[in-house]
């Protein structure tokens, strides 16, 4: 089974839906997503880790002049993040199914695209293909939250302009990027343009080049996650988004962003990535002081966790910028454990304000637990490890890039660790403020409802299951994490020789 | 079974405990929910016991075992596996941990059995004794954090166990942010000591320090114990991470039992001893954690005079009893720290479980101002009080009497500037006396309150509806406030057994430990700290043991006699000495204005910082200047504007990628 029949699943199914119309496609939807799931699994039970370089490739060539090809594979770096991503999408087929949808045969069929677009681009390993498959994500998601969007037209037209925009102009950097990559590189080494991630890996460019590109891909990457301080889109574009839309947006599209760092700028920039690492470092760290204090004093609570989100994809950006295995380790697993808790999130936050007449407001909510105590305790669980509550693998990813950070530069250990306590407030006062206190008069509070329950029992299992054992995803990536920074960490040591010997003269 | 196979049953029991009651809460009635979590406790203790008898088979140099179930983080340079380290001293707080939280559950089943949170209240009890656990049997780095945190967690879902009071989850979230603090001080603390050590496992690091690992790196090694010690300051409710423990005082009494006894706050007591090798390698770290212990243990002793709360009174009480351990474990006096920690567990357990009896009789009010004369309708609960008050104010023969005298002694002997230290502690001895027994005599003495005369005639009070002691709100006796019932040891068979036997512990286990007599504890932790280089070679001289014993002797029973004079013989002394030193009683009020510095200096600023960031950076930086910005860019290049309005982004978009696109590849390849 080739990894094609995977990412092109979804979509194949997603226009069979489309055709067969209203009736089929949900259902047909929720099925081609399960099976899609089981493919993936199979595709990491399957996997081996500890084995150098890709697995399950498909190598063909697409537009051989140009040195374009359809490269797939798959290695310690993205095979958690295709399980995840599977995963996820799962959940929200089923979550979607729970409701009712306009235009149904429409919604599941750009769901699927999505669903293609992101599997593909945790799996290509060319980079115009990374690049095509980044800009097909787009592409649904202005469907999605144009016509299937929250608030009134207004709002969401404003909300889909701002995300459009922003993440177009993001996409173009990057394109152009790309481009300039592969024909720089045939330029400057005097070969054959192509645009295989490994082959341009082998060939770096100079570093004047290195550093302007490096410049566009980190600018579409920190709009798609959102970073500090490029996230302006968030507030109104979150606010927007259906919540199946939202949910695989904020729990796979952004780490394809946090993903692209580690498999393209890392080993293909690595000059430029330790030049700029303090500048990103100092994003990252923008991003979780940043984002924790808007989630603390945020009145909305999808608001709350959109914002934790931004602090969050800063801790994974800072783990990533350490530069070293334990920060890079911390990073892909918390990009794991982010997106597992960030989906029951944002479903749970549709449970609340169905509760609250329709009202996200935090001070519309309150008191549930009292009727609701299934849904305060997977509420409390998934906040504990939002959180970071050691015990959860979030804690372990936390660590990990803690402590990469730490033996990198520490001092930006110290500041990001005032996130962690942030956390704890932000999440406690959402969980306390919608959960506990004095039943709010507008609020009408019953228990999770079987159905619901099924989306949210899995992912809290899960969440679980990975806090128990944190180990299954460390050992599939940590050979594959050694080589990406292996690259990196070679320049690092070169700028500190020569800086002591530097300091001998 | 070997010793560690006892060591994870000891973990495993309470932890199963919470799934089952925790799944099983609805079917559970009010009895089964409390018998399991009671007979879980009691089934680790017995293991327990178990792990006690079989470590003593062991070579004397072999009684160090480590057990690892699996590799739960093993990369880079970390090397988190799930093990338990049992050693003395980890059987030592198991013992004491779990003999003393099955007491505490038993005691909880009569005084929770009205709770409609009955349930609930027992799976969370099971686990935070569970955290507790984990905590101290943890054998790296790794898994002691985790254990750490559950304990912050267990205890902010029993702060807040009343969670539709606003007083009770806002204590239960500030105890909780607290330890997180703490939390994060472990954390960068390890960071510094993996560093050099290169292992998260304790004995491996112990290895690494005695082998010279921070030789060249001592700052490293005193930058992470003093970083742990903001994890044991936090835990233990230490200056000027304390204020989360009064306010703990909102959940249940037994829970406040629980915290202040067996669980939570002792852990930075075992944290401090437990890393003895690396804190005497830092000798300045150790320094500043018994200067924190002494300061602690006279500002809690003061602030105790004047608190009119019974639950806060005996709260100060314990931080400052903590802060003698403290005080002690980082001055070298380690089994003395242990034994005073063992005796403290069960005098503190006795008096907020006494407390909670009078709670009971009072219909929940907590007012020493209401309380008075229970002396005769309570007889049970009064000889409980006395004992643990004696405990608690070191008079002989009870069992707080030796334990703190040896840690005196000690750090007495340690001469130099700990002189001062020594002295510090016996003020504070003095403190304990008046406040004690200040309590006592408040609450027992003098004529009889109307709960008290009520009692007398065999009724217990009820207040006309339920009310929320801290405010005064009117509330109802569902799930998520107190039940109806109130319950008082006279009359409850196992509060009556939880009681008696902890009295029955605070009054002869000193006898584990007197001087020239017997030396069971110190004996029993030899091995545990057989390495130390403070432990072996500091040893008070007998004049020094015997002068320590006389002058506690005669400080407490000169306080006791104060508080007698002040609230007894002459009942307008207090209110006397009140209005001549306002400034100084409006101080103590207000606790040394502690919450209000750190709001000043935290709370506030960061709030600021909130609304500034909500209210001007998102709105003119992020949105108006980037957003707008670049929308406006992208617009004016063309007409999109009213095609926007019209729906027609969709096409445009599309348009836009793919023109963007193709002129910008067909230009650059154009070029190369």
């Amino acid at each position: 089974m080739t990894l094609s029949i995977l990412i092109w699943l979804p979509l194949v199914v997603a226009v069979l839906g489309a055709i067969l119309g209203a009736k089929v496609a949900p259902k047909l939807s929720l099925v081609g997503s399960l099976v899609t799931l089981g493919i993936a699994i199979s595709f990491v039970v399957r996997f081996k880790s500890g084995e150098d370089g890709l697995q399950f490739v498909t190598d063909t060539s697409w537009i051989s002049t140009l040195g374009i090809s359809y490269k797939l594979g798959v290695d310690g770096l993205n095979v958690l993040l295709l399980l995840l991503a599977a995963f996820l999408f799962a959940l929200v087929f089923v979550y979607a199914n729970l409701r009712e949808w306009e235009r149904p045969g429409l919604f599941y069929f750009w769901l699927g695209v999505a669903q293609t677009a992101v599997l593909g681009a945790f799996v290509a390993q060319d980079l115009i293909l990374f690049v095509a498959f980044f800009d097909l994500m787009l592409i649904p998601f202005y469907f999605l939250t144009g016509i299937w969007g929250n608030g009134t037209r207004e709002e969401r037209v404003r909300g889909t302009q701002k995300l459009v925009i922003y993440t177009l102009v993001g996409s173009l950097l990057m394109l152009v990027a790309a481009i300039a990559t592969g024909v720089l590189t045939a330029e400057q080494h005097d070969t054959r343009l192509n645009f295989a991630i490994s082959a341009l890996q082998e060939l770096p460019l100079s570093k004047g080049s290195q550093e302007w590109i490096f410049l566009c891909f980190a600018a579409a990457f920190l709009v798609k996650m959102p970073a500090f301080p490029l996230h302006g889109w968030l507030p109104d574009g979150y606010k927007a988004m259906p919540l199946p839309a939202l949910g695989v947006f904020s729990g796979v599209l952004s780490k394809v962003a946090a993903y692209g760092f580690l498999r393209i700028v890392l080993p293909v920039f690595p000059d430029a990535s330790v030049h700029f690492q303090e500048l990103l470092l100092l994003i990252a760290l923008g991003s979780i002081l940043y984002g924790s204090v808007m989630a603390f004093s945020a009145q909305n609570v999808r608001l709350v966790v959109a914002f934790s989100s931004v602090a969050q994809m800063g801790f994974i950006t800072l783990g990533i910028f350490a530069l070293n295995e334990d920060g890079a380790q911390g990073a892909l697993l918390q990009m794991v454990n982010h997106g597992l808790v960030t989906v029951p999130l944002f479903f749970i936050v549709g449970l609340l304000a169905a509760r609250a007449g329709g009202s996200e407001e935090i001070k519309d909510l309150g008191g549930i637990a009292f009727r609701a105590p299934v849904l305060a305790t997977l509420f409390l669980i998934v906040s504990l490890a939002t959180l970071a509550m050691p015990g959860s693998a979030n804690f372990a990813g936390e660590f990990l890039i803690l402590l990469g950070v730490f033996n990198a530069k520490a001092a930006f250990a110290f500041f990001a660790s005032i996130g962690v306590a942030l956390a704890a407030v932000y999440m406690l006062r959402a969980f306390i403020k919608s959960m506990h206190n004095r039943v709010n008069p507008s609020v009408d509070s019953r228990e999770i409802s079987f159905s619901d329950l099924g989306v949210l029992l899995p992912s809290v299992v899960v969440i679980l299951a990975l806090a128990l054992y944190p180990q299954f995803g460390l050992k599939k990536s940590e050979q594959t994490t050694k080589q990406t920074v292996a690259q990196v960490q070679a320049k690092t040591g070169q700028l500190t020789a020569d800086k002591t010997s530097e300091e001998q003269r | 079974m070997s010793t560690t196979t006892w060591g994870w049953l000891v973990l495993a029991f309470p932890l199963a405990g919470t799934i089952l009651i925790g799944l099983g809460h609805k079917r559970l009635g009010r009895g089964p929910a409390g018998a399991i979590g009671t007979a879980a406790i009691l089934l680790a203790f017995l293991s327990a016991v178990a792990a006690l008898v079989s470590l003593q088979d062991h070579e004397r140099e072999h009684r160090q075992l480590v057990s690892s179930l699996w590799d739960y983080a093993v990369t880079g340079s970390i090397d988190a596996r799930l093990a338990i380290l049992v050693d003395p001293l980890s059987v030592f707080m198991m013992l004491v941990i779990t003999g003393v939280s099955t007491l505490i559950h038993l005691y909880s089943t009569s005084y929770m059995k009205s709770d409609r949170g009955n349930a609930r209240y027992f799976a969370y009890l099971n686990f935070f004794v569970f955290s507790m656990l984990v905590l101290v049997l943890a054998a790296n780095f790794f898994l002691l954090i985790v254990g750490w945190a559950f304990v912050g967690a267990a205890s902010y879902l029993l702060i807040s166990f009343w969670y539709r009071r606003e007083t009770a989850t806002k204590a239960g979230i500030k105890a909780f942010v607290i330890n997180v603090v703490g939390d994060v001080g472990l954390v960068l603390g390890t960071f510094f000591i993996l560093r050099h050590s290169g292992t998260l496992d304790f004995l491996g690091t112990f290895r690494a320090v005695e082998e010279g690992a921070f030789a060249s790196h001592n700052g490293a090694l005193v930058a992470g114990c003093l970083l742990l010690l903001v994890g044991a300051f936090a835990k233990s409710a230490q200056i000027p991470f304390h204020t989360w423990l009064p306010d703990a005082m909102e959940g249940p009494t037994p829970v406040s039992s629980l915290i202040h006894a067996a669980t939570m706050v002792t852990a930075g007591v075992y944290l401090i001893s437990r890393m003895h090798p690396l804190f005497e390698h830092a000798p300045a770290a150790a320094d500043v954690g018994a200067i924190v212990g002494c300061v602690t243990l006279l500002v809690a002793g003061t602030i105790a005079l004047v608190q009119t709360d019974i639950k806060r009174v005996i709260a100060y009480s314990t931080m400052s009893q903590i802060g003698y351990m403290i005080m002690g474990v980082s001055a070298g006096a380690y089994a003395a720290g242990m034994f005073h920690l063992l005796t403290h567990a069960f005098f503190k357990a006795l008096l907020f479980m006494a407390a909670g009896s009078i709670i009971g009789a009072m219909a929940g009010a907590q007012s020493l101002d209401k309380m008075s004369g229970f002396k005769r309708s309570m007889p049970f609960t009064f000889g409980c009080f006395v004992v643990g008050g004696l405990a608690l104010s070191g008079v002989p023969p009870f069992s707080g009497f030796f334990s703190k005298d040896e840690i005196l002694a000690y750090v007495g002997a340690r001469g130099d500037w700990y002189v001062v230290l020594y002295i510090a502690g016996y003020v504070g001895a003095f403190l304990t006396g008046i406040y004690t027994w200040r309590m006592i005599f408040r609450a027992f003495f003098n004529r009889p309150s109307p709960e008290a005369v009520e009692l007398e005639h065999g009724h217990i009070a009820h207040a006309e509806f339920p009310t929320n002691p801290a405010n005064g709100e009117r509330e109802d006796t569902e799930v998520g406030f107190p039940g109806p019932e109130h319950v008082v040891a006279e009359r409850e068979i196992p509060m009556k057994v939880a009681m008696g036997l902890l009295a029955l512990g605070a009054t002869i286990l000193g006898a584990l430990q007197i001087p020239f007599v017997s030396h069971v504890i110190e004996s029993f932790l030899e091995p545990s700290f057989e390495d130390s280089t403070l432990y072996s070679s500091i040893h008070p001289s007998d004049g020094l043991v015997w002068f320590g014993m006389i002058l506690g002797t005669v400080l407490a029973l000169v306080g006791i006699a104060i508080a007698h004079f002040i609230w007894v013989r002459k009942p307008g002394t207090s209110a006397a000495i009140q209005a001549r030193f306002k400034a100084v009683h409006t101080f103590l009020w207000h606790k040394w204005y502690f919450d209000e510095l750190i709001d000043f200096l935290i709370v506030r600023p960061w709030s600021a910082l909130g609304t500034f960031c909500r209210t001007w950076f998102e709105t003119v930086i992020a949105e108006g200047l980037l957003i707008g910005g670049t929308t406006g860019v992208v617009k004016a290049g063309s007409q999109a504007v009213r095609t926007l309005q019209t729906g027609f982004l969709r096409y445009y978009a599309a348009l836009l990628l793919l023109g963007g696109a193709g002129v910008v590849l067909y230009f650059l390849i154009q070029s190369s």
